[in-house]
């Protein structure tokens, strides 16, 4: 049985400006100490998606108005506030890209760490102490028992995630979802923190679903990878088959936009035209159609379903044989992936989107 | 109370600019920096402010930037990287040094010879939603440059601005709506157009595509390699993010604590680094591709980029360099400053042992040449030929993947070739 299963998950935000569809019914498995990375751009919904696994979502404008969230079996949808609060920490842990802004600026690592620790663990204030030097230490903070009496301020950005890392940690959680961790550091900070965060993770059999919007970052950290666009999974895979046979177009697209550093120089980017669209409206058929080349009639009409690109009898959610899926009428085949646009000669690829105000 | 504040003309450091002293440079130079330094004092008290301090932001830089040239500045936050750039355009009114922009001494140029200086030089920020007046519209900020240095009619600009807009790939018509009204990537194209306004012969961009969305990056630059081959643009291209400046720049110069660590043309950059930082800085960038993620070895860097209030002696890298500490800390890193120096045709580096680096396991990992550059391997024209993808990754050893080419076989007639780079 999966660690984590969410099925149909629908979030919604009722905002002056009307209802935003955020998540539109997203499923995925994760296995315990598997590493699952949700790649999409700011907007998709990955973050609100895990926000609600944590019932999180900002009240009262967020609401989960659909689906399922199985932890262990037990579905946290319908848990109350005080049965969530026992997970939290406990079970599944968070970091976020500006850890600034969720440590407490007024007070000590020491506090904030201790507090963590005996909220869940009945221990003395001796031995939480303890705990929280040997964790500091555990993460690479050299001589951690002064810097206890700092604030976060007097810590640097990568030191701050670190502190982040070990008190998400602090309590040994199953699950630990960690969005966008690294986006707001330095390259070279950032490989400190993703080797720290995956070498802890597989030590301690730790779960993560690491968001990030960045491809090179999912390649390098996660075996599964879901891609997400306007709060749909459009393709789902582990990472190597991911990259090897993008079967969506907007991974395709993805791909292609961002220049590569060990590409030959002079290699042409291929931009995905137009802007991801206003999720203040409901979704009508494929979100991604209006800046997708291979639109066809059928994708104004419905949104396809996830599907394997290769037909199977049985679908692998999880591990290292999870079955490759994509939600799209008219995949790109390999060439056409591998070329960044459509090939065939019966097929005529659609109009770029007119650039307009939104 | 700490408070940062930039000095006036500096009494100090002023270089004696003695007009017969000077060093000729490479004829085709449209920017050239020598020695410029940029501090910041940092002082102390309420009502008396004492100078307590420096950051020394821009620590004795020299580059030049050719006519039609993109060279690219990269490094972490707070190397200097934006000081460079601002200082250059005069924004700032440097330390010490000098800025010559087209022969014409600028460092301390004033009044109106400033402003018909930078008619000539232009900028794009990092932020396109704070650098646009959300009180103005998009044709009112276009046309703004124009109206401030008088140019045209009302309806010369009007005419211009619908101009601009098409040229950036928006609607003339979208002129009267607000920046709010448009997206990121709708807004830098604003920004880019704006900049354009005045014919300016430099650009400097100062982390145009960063706040983008990843799927628009791409947009703005295929838009700023376009309107260089259009216009003839010299591009100063400053970002954090190796593999796009790479793909734009045909020069690139590393920086550290406010110095160039090395500058290289970009390819050589990525295919023979030579300076300990260099070859760290392209370890630690991720690259999209689970099977060459998989054989890659990071150079992980302990602790943080120092204070520029109070870099360390020497070699400002020598805290954190993994050649010194495998060279036994040779103690001259610390006791003398490594001046660039040219190890190659227009590679110069500053490292004094950057010969060791030629060679290692760690220079030889980030370029990756144990997987590349085989039979394979195209050579520089057939990429300019249009071929989009080199068929050349070896051994997909990720997995379970399937056994055809991770990425790319070459396409049979290639996309159409690019614009060229020089105007």
């Amino acid at each position: 049985m999966a660690l984590l299963s969410v099925r149909d998950l629908l979030v919604r935000f009722q905002t002056h400006d009307g209802t935003v569809y955020a998540v539109n019914g997203v499923s995925f498995d994760l296995d315990e100490s598997e590493t699952l990375g949700l790649v999409g751009e700011s907007g998709c919904g990955k973050s609100v998606t895990n926000l609600a696994v944590m019932r999180l979502l900002p009240r009262p404008a967020g609401r989960i108005v659909g689906g399922h969230v199985y932890f262990q079996d037990e579905d946290l949808v319908g848990l109350d506030e005080a049965e969530m609060r026992d997970l939290r920490g406990k079970e599944i842990a968070m970091i976020f890209q500006d850890p600034m802004t969720s440590l407490n600026p007024v007070l000590t690592i020491e506090e904030q760490m201790v507090e963590t620790i005996k909220a869940h663990k009945k221990v003395t204030g001796k031995e939480a102490r303890a705990r929280a030097i040997e964790l500091l230490a555990m993460v690479g903070i050299p001589e951690p028992e002064p810097l206890l009496r700092n604030f976060p301020h007097q810590f640097s950005g990568g030191m701050r995630q670190r502190v982040m890392i070990a008190m998400a940690l602090a309590l040994e959680p199953k699950l630990l979802i960690a969005d966008e961790p690294t986006t707001a550091l330095d390259v070279t900070i950032q490989a400190q923190v993703l080797e720290l965060l995956s070498r802890l993770a597989a030590d301690h059999g730790t779960a993560v679903i690491l968001i990030t919007h960045d491809l090179g970052v999912v390649a390098g950290m996660t075996r599964r990878t879901n891609v997400m666009y306007a709060g749909f999974v459009v393709e789902s895979a582990t990472t190597a088959n991911l990259f090897a046979k993008p079967s969506h177009p907007y991974t395709v697209g993805l791909l292609h936009s961002m220049p590569r550093l060990d590409a030959q120089p002079g290699e042409p980017l291929i931009p995905i035209e137009g802007t991801p669209p206003d999720l203040r409206f409901a979704p009508v058929g494929c979100p991604f159609a209006p800046r997708c080349a291979w639109r066809v009639e059928a994708c104004w009409k419905e949104m396809p379903t996830l599907e394997p690109i290769v037909a199977t009898s049985e679908v692998q959610m999880t591990g290292p044989l999870a079955t490759h899926r994509a939600a799209c009428w008219n995949r790109p085949t390999p060439e056409e992936a591998a070329a960044g646009r459509p090939l065939r000669d019966d097929f005529i690829p659609a109009a770029l989107p007119i650039e307009a105000p939104r | 109370m700490t408070s940062y504040v930039a000095p006036g003309p500096g009494p100090a450091g002023v270089p004696a600019a003695g007009a017969p002293a000077e060093a000729p440079a490479a004829p085709q130079a449209l920017m050239r920096v020598e020695a410029l330094k940029m501090y910041f004092a940092i002082t102390s008290g309420i009502l008396i402010s004492r100078h307590v301090g420096d950051v020394r932001a821009v620590d004795g830089i020299s580059l030049s930037i050719e006519k039609g040239e993109t060279v690219g500045l990269v490094g972490e936050s707070g190397c200097g990287k934006s000081t460079v750039g601002r200082t250059i355009l005069r924004l700032y009114r440097p330390t010490a040094g000098r800025v010559v922009f087209d022969g014409q001494d600028i460092t301390r140029a004033e009044g109106s010879t400033l402003r018909a200086v930078r008619r000539r030089m232009q900028m794009i920020f990092q932020d396109p939603y704070a650098s646009l007046n959300p009180r103005m519209t998009a044709a009112g900020i276009i046309s703004e440059p124009l109206e401030i240095h008088g140019i045209g009619t009302g309806r010369e600009r009007h005419e211009q601005v619908r101009d601009l807009l098409a040229t950036v790939g928006l609607d003339p018509d979208y002129g009267d709506r607000y920046p709010h009204e448009f997206s990121g990537g709708q807004r830098q194209r604003i920004g880019v157009a704006r900049a354009l306004a005045l014919h300016p012969d430099l650009i400097v961009a100062d982390e145009p595509i960063s706040a983008l969305d990843v799927s628009i990056q791409a947009q703005i630059i295929n838009l700023l390699e376009r309107l260089q081959g259009e216009f003839g643009l010299t591009y100063l291209f400053i970002a954090h993010d190796l593999s796009v400046v790479r793909h734009i720049s045909d020069r690139i110069a590393v920086m550290y604590l406010g110095r160039i660590a090395e500058l290289a043309g970009s390819r050589e950059l990525y295919d023979r680094p030579l300076h300990p930082y260099s070859v760290a800085l392209l370890s630690a960038v991720p690259i999209p591709d689970p099977a060459v993620e998989g054989r890659r070895r990071r150079i992980i860097l302990t602790g943080d980029v120092p204070s520029p209030s109070n870099p360390p002696s020497g070699c400002t890298f020598h805290t954190r360099c993994w050649l010194r500490e495998r060279l036994g800390n040779p103690d001259r890193c610390v006791a003398e400053e490594p001046v660039l120096r040219e190890m190659a045709t227009r590679h110069e580096v500053a490292c004094h042992f950057a010969e060791e680096v030629d060679g290692t396991a760690e220079q030889v990992q980030v370029t990756g040449r144990s997987g590349r550059g085989g039979a394979a391997g195209p050579s520089v024209s057939a990429a300019a030929a249009g071929v989009a993808f080199s068929g050349e990754k070896v051994g997909t050893d990720a997995g379970p993947a399937d056994a055809s080419v991770p990425v790319a076989p070459t396409t049979p007639e290639g996309p159409p070739p690019r614009p060229s780079r020089r105007g």
